[in-house]
């Protein structure tokens, strides 16, 4: 039986495909394209790893490598450079680098994705910014307007921490629309304000830092000029959407 | 073979549901009254960047995301790495974890599973078995009073998979606990790339269906 045939009436599981980490080059570029077209789709992807995280059950606990503690604590503290920097072995020192590649393929996907209508697929082989050294994952959110219209599209790379929106009209001319992020404490915290033209960028403070993470919800809200004068969101949500990693 | 092949006996009844046990030394400190509670506090708590909260919550969860690391990357310097990696990770990220919204460990879990499977897919040469040396899957979930419950989950997804055909169930098992693509499975599998696909998106399907229903 050729692949075709086999595959003629298969069902369309993409999104199940996704969230198990089935698929992998041109596929999987796809089927993160749709992610971020098709609010729909993100919600399904987000279904299917909930449900498969209670396979998280089964996965049986390996005591972790004495020491291993206290190298992460010099970590943080900024002692111990990299994870890796303690590893003498020449594979070791080769891995992260190799690990960036693929973040770099995502966001360089995702530029593409941003850049242009989404609707247009991008060629794998799309020139790669210059961001070689990236290693935490880029995040999304389709950041959803009901029957206003299509969703605007939020990008986050927590290696530069630049943040960036599709270009939407969300407020009419005397009002400014102001995007913000709810994350753990519930409370939302202003990230700024959409351009009235264009794409929106933001970079991201070091507290909204640790609030955009897989998860957080973004929010924009319509405010007077200038923003909301009481720190908190004055006027009525007009989109919403939950950031998730790619 | 598939390795999911040895793990495929999932029981009728499950005693419990969404229960992550803990190795028993790693759990030695945390027989507090509801290990639950306490993973969440020590997440949260590292959410405020407190050391000790850290400190506890890596006591807490450790073992659970070296196995997720080193079932994936196959090899233990590697998942050594990875574990690092995972824990710096979290200390940056914990500040933005909705208590309401998700089962502690599994957003920990998601974190592990999806940083080794990065690392995996850089890896210029693939693995075409899985590694021998790892604990086995297990068959059923640990009893709840022996977990940090996740109350979120249940029994369903278990019970959705038991109705699939073996070669189905296998092979999505395998893709979550391996981390393997479509062409890893079919290789490992010595089936074409084709079938494999079609196999693994009728099992989809009727799972979807069992879930939904």
């Amino acid at each position: 039986m050729s692949e075709d045939t086999a595959l003629d009436d298969a069902p369309d599981m993409a999104a199940a495909e996704l969230a198990l980490g089935l698929l992998d080059g041109e596929e999987r570029a796809s089927a993160l394209r749709r992610m971020l077209a098709e609010h729909g789709f993100a919600q399904e992807v987000e279904r299917w790893r909930a449900h498969l995280a209670q396979l998280f059950d089964l996965w049986p606990a390996m005591d972790a490598p004495p020491g291993v503690l206290g190298r992460i604590e010099r970590s943080i503290d900024g002692s111990d450079v990299a994870p890796t920097a303690t590893v003498p072995a020449k594979r070791s020192l080769f891995w992260p680098a190799a690990a960036g590649l693929s973040s770099v393929a995502a966001a360089a996907m995702l530029v593409v994705i941003v850049m242009r209508p989404i609707a247009v697929p991008g060629p794998a082989s799309q020139p790669v910014p210059p961001i070689a050294a990236a290693r935490a994952s880029m995040l999304v959110a389709s950041i959803d307007r009901g029957k206003a219209g299509a969703p605007v599209t939020a990008v986050y790379d927590p290696n530069s921490s630049d943040l960036r929106l599709t270009p939407a009209v969300l407020a009419d001319s005397d009002r400014s629309a102001e995007l913000w992020v709810i994350a753990g404490d519930g409370v939302p915290h202003s990230l700024g304000l959409l351009k009235t033209s264009g794409a929106s960028s933001f970079k991201v403070n070091r507290d909204n830092r640790a609030r955009l993470a897989a998860g957080a919800t973004l929010a924009v809200s319509i405010e007077p000029i200038g923003g909301s004068p009481t720190g908190l969101p004055t006027g009525p949500v007009v989109a919403k959407g939950v950031l998730s990693q790619v | 073979m598939v390795s999911g092949a040895r793990d495929c006996r999932a029981p009728p009844e499950r005693a419990s549901f969404g229960a992550v046990t803990d190795s028993p030394s790693a759990a030695s400190g945390a027989f507090a009254s509801d290990p639950r509670a306490r993973l969440v506090a020590a997440l949260v708590g590292t959410g405020d960047e407190d050391r000790s909260a850290f400190r506890d919550l890596y006591a807490l969860t450790s073992a659970k995301l070296f196995g997720i690391c080193y079932r994936i990357c196959g090899e233990r310097q590697a998942a050594e790495d990875v574990l690092h990696d995972v824990y710096l990770t979290i200390w940056k990220r914990a500040g933005a974890y909705e208590p309401h919204r998700a089962s502690p460990i599994t957003w920990l879990a998601t974190i592990a599973r999806n940083r080794a499977i990065d690392w995996r897919r850089a890896q210029a040469v693939r693995r075409s078995s899985p590694i021998e040396d790892a604990p086995p899957i297990l068959d059923e979930a640990p009893l709840a009073s022996e977990t940090m419950l996740a109350d979120e989950a249940s029994h369903l997804l278990h019970g959705c998979l038991d109705g699939l055909e073996e070669n189905q169930r296998a092979a999505i098992r395998t893709a979550f606990f391996d981390g393997v693509t479509y062409a890893e499975l079919a290789e490992r599998q010595n089936v074409p790339l084709g079938t494999m696909k079609s196999w693994v998106r009728r099992g989809l399907a009727r799972l979807k269906a069992c879930l939904e229903g």
